[in-house]
This record gives C-alpha cells, sequence and structure tokens, in this order.
C-alpha cells in the first residue's frame, strides 16, 4: 500500500516541529479563539484555555518529534477536537460525576477521529514515563539525563568521577529499568498502546 | 529482560559493535521474536528520553510559552482592543485628548525617550524549574531597579542564555547607558528566529531616541513591519520625528 499523501496544513506540523515563531503565532492567531470560547462557554476561563492550549501544542510536538506525526486531515478540526477533549477531561477529573465524554459534534471524517485517537494514546504513553521516569532511583534518573544532556559518554564519566565503562553499562541498566517500569505498570495493561 | 540485553542494545544504538557482533545482532532481531520485541521497547525508551532532555525541547516550550503569553495578553484584556463606551462621549473624549496631545507635542517641539519608555513587565515564572537568581532579576526589573538588574541578569545568561532574558537584559542595558552593549545585544536578537525580532528593532529605534539621534531613530522605526506589536506606537514616533 502507498503512503497516504499528507495534507496541506500539514506546514503547522512542520513549523511546531522547527520552531518557528511565526507559524506558532498563526496557529494562536487563527485556531486558539475557537477554543477560548469553547471553554469559556463551558465553565472555564481564559487561564484554562491558555494552559489547555499549551498542553496539547506541546503534545503535537512530541509526537511529531519522536513519532513523525503525518497530518492527513485539516489542523483545524483535529486541534480543536483535541483541546477540547482534553478540558472535558479536567472538568471530569474536578467534578469526579463523569463526565460524558460523547461528542455533539459529528466528525464525519474519519480521519481526524483516527488522528486524535492516536495522540491521545501517545500522550497517556508519555506522561506514564515521566511518571515512571520518577520512579527511578536517584542515581539512575542522574545517568540518564547527563547522558543525554552531554554531547559523549566520556564526558559523563568524567562528571560523575566513574570509568566510561561503568557509565555506560549503568545507562543501559537505567533504560531497561525504565522499560520494564512502563510494562509493569497497570496503566500500561489498560492502555491499548501501539508498538511502533 | 536479562542485563546482558540491555547492554547490548545499548551497544548497538550506539553504534559500538564490530561488523561481525552487528551482524549476530541483526539475525537474532530477525528469528527471535520475544528479543525484537525488548529492543523495540528499549529503543523507544530511548527515543523518549532522548527528546524529554533535548535542548531543542526545552527551547520550543519556552517559545511556545513567550508566543502564548503575547497572544493571550490581549485576550486577558492588559491591551484590549474593544472599547464599549457610549461612542458620542468616546469622540469628545478622544478629540479632546488629541487636543491635549497636540498641544503637549508643541509645547515640547520634539518627543523624547521618557515619553515611549513604558516597559512591559518582566514574568519569566513558569512550572519548571526557576533558576535562582531569574526571580531576583525579574523583580528588581519590574521595580525599575535596572543597575540592580544588571548583574543578576547576566548570571542567568551565563547558564540561561535565551531570546526573552537577553531583551530585558537589554532594556536595563539602554536605561543605565550602556549603549555599546545594548546594541550589540538587540542586534543579535533583531537578526534572530525568536518573537522578540520587531521587539528588539523598536527598542533600538528608542535608544537612538534617547541618544537624540533622530535619523537613527527612523531608519530602525521603519523597519518595523505592519503586523508588528509596536507598528502603531513606531508610526506616531515617526510623525513626531
Amino acid at each position: 500500500m502507498s503512503e497516504m499523501k499528507s495534507h496541506a496544513d500539514q506546514l503547522y506540523i512542520d513549523g511546531l516541529l522547527q520552531n518557528k515563531s511565526d507559524v506558532i503565532d498563526m496557529i494562536y492567531k487563527k485556531f486558539a479563539p475557537k477554543v477560548i470560547y469553547y471553554i469559556k462557554t463551558n465553565s472555564g476561563g481564559v487561564d484554562q484555555a491558555q494552559d489547555i492550549i499549551q498542553d496539547v501544542l506541546i503534545t503535537i510536538y512530541n509526537q511529531a518529534k519522536t513519532k513523525g506525526l503525518q497530518l492527513t486531515c485539516p489542523f483545524d478540526a483535529y486541534f480543536f477536537l483535541l483541546c477540547k477533549r482534553h478540558w472535558l477531561n479536567e472538568l471530569k477529573k474536578k467534578s469526579n460525576k463523569g463526565v460524558t465524554l460523547l461528542d455533539d459534534e459529528v466528525y464525519n471524517d474519519v480521519s481526524v477521529q483516527q488522528h486524535v485517537f492516536t495522540t491521545e494514546i501517545f500522550e497517556e504513553k508519555q506522561s506514564l514515563y515521566d511518571e515512571m521516569f520518577q520512579k527511578l532511583g536517584e542515581k539512575c534518573q542522574e545517568v540518564l539525563k547527563l547522558s543525554f544532556i552531554t554531547k559523549t559518554m566520556e564526558e559523563v564519566a568524567e562528571k560523575l568521577s566513574v570509568t566510561y565503562g561503568y557509565v555506560r553499562k549503568k545507562k543501559s541498566l537505567c533504560t531497561g529499568e525504565l522499560t520494564k517500569l512502563i510494562q509493569q505498570s497497570p496503566r500500561f495493561a489498560n492502555a491499548k498502546f501501539d508498538n511502533n | 529482560m536479562n542485563n546482558l540485553n540491555y547492554l547490548a542494545f545499548e551497544n548497538y544504538l550506539a553504534n559500538e559493535m564490530s561488523n561481525d557482533e552487528k551482524i549476530v545482532f541483526e539475525n537474532k532481531l530477525k528469528d527471535n521474536d520475544d528479543f525484537n520485541n525488548e529492543f523495540q521497547s528499549y529503543k523507544e525508551t530511548t527515543v523518549f528520553l532522548q527528546n524529554k532532555f533535548a535542548q531543542e525541547t526545552a527551547d520550543f516550550k519556552q517559545n511556545l510559552k513567550s508566543i502564548s503569553k503575547s497572544n493571550f495578553s490581549e485576550n486577558k484584556g492588559t491591551k484590549s482592543k474593544v472599547i464599549s463606551i457610549n461612542s458620542k462621549y468616546f469622540a469628545v473624549a478622544a478629540s479632546l485628548l488629541m487636543f491635549l496631545g497636540v498641544f503637549y507635542i508643541y509645547q515640547n517641539q520634539t518627543p523624547n525617550y521618557t515619553d515611549f519608555n513604558q516597559h512591559e513587565n518582566a514574568s519569566f515564572t513558569e512550572r519548571g524549574t526557576l533558576i535562582a537568581s531569574l526571580k531576583a532579576a525579574q523583580d528588581a526589573f519590574n521595580d525599575k531597579k535596572y543597575q540592580e538588574a544588571l548583574p543578576l541578569f547576566e548570571n542567568v545568561l551565563k547558564v540561561y542564555n535565551k531570546p526573552e532574558i537577553q531583551y530585558f537584559y537589554a532594556i536595563c542595558l539602554i536605561e543605565t547607558e550602556n549603549y555599546t552593549k545594548a546594541e550589540s545585544v538587540l542586534l543579535t536578537l533583531k537578526e534572530g528566529k525568536s518573537i522578540y525580532t520587531n521587539r528588539a528593532t523598536w527598542y533600538l529605534a528608542l535608544m537612538q531616541l534617547k541618544l537624540k539621534n533622530n535619523e537613527g531613530c527612523k531608519k530602525f522605526l521603519k523597519q518595523i513591519p505592519a503586523d508588528a506589536e509596536d507598528y502603531a506606537k513606531a508610526q506616531e514616533l515617526l510623525e513626531l520625528l
């Protein structure tokens, strides 16, 4: 099967990915007002809209960066639905009443729903990684962080006053441990994570 | 999973295997599904960590935050564009203000730096970690204690050299008459790709105004594009010059 062609709105994804200020600004100018209006008319305020939009854009960036997000639907619909569902989830958490996440709008475009679904799964997994990273021992957290912010493993070894061989082994063990923590988590079992 | 596998995964991903080792490893990936699955999960964790700690990710978040802030300051009414006021009274008030304005300008003849140096407040506090001296720099700046803010900003810039910090640092430099340094910081910002490019041009113009170099000021004002935040002020100042 040939690869699906990207939507023209892929430019927004690419702009986020390349951290282009003009594109990010355009996203705010063009697409944020609709989200703000929705949140304001659904028990929220401007501050909450600002947080939701920021969180959603960070998720899209992370997904594009690590999984290579190819948009096959309009950005507007994809972005709005993500923000909207984010907000409904927030309300649900706050009220504990169980807001139904059924959409009052019908998105005929299956592609939009698919994209939103994939992004939400990705986000769930990211938050699981973040949570499990915090569960690692202090030493592991330090070694992993240094390994990824320092240019070479030789420099990491020097910073930690250990040998190169030790630091490489430690890094592999800590990465392995994090992987294991993810897989043993009940959250991992509950969510239908994709495996690519 | 066993620990030996982790080290092999790491060696493979870091390209630290000999050709022979690589062939053995890749064959094992092909033949052994469990081994392959373990490797894919390990690789995914590595990609997650890479992105989590990448400088690019930090830069993106920082840039996003400033763009969000500048867009939302409009929404929160700090710069409200829609004024609901009875239009008749508004018109009277506006013409009165304009008359006073023109009167004031004629009195003053030429515009001054102090007519325009109302700097926005710095607000760097965010959810993540905060550099210790950043809060102190921010407070000093907002209290207009520019001399005090200077060394604090310099300390921050040593570990966290970002456009947002450079921008406020440059304003401090103008206020404390360190013009050469201010010019170099602003020119770098102006040529950069942050959201501060137009604001930097505006401050370059203001600095020339402060130095009574009206021609230099005009030169920078003309470079401010129509969609920039400071366009209206720039046009106003251009007319006065």
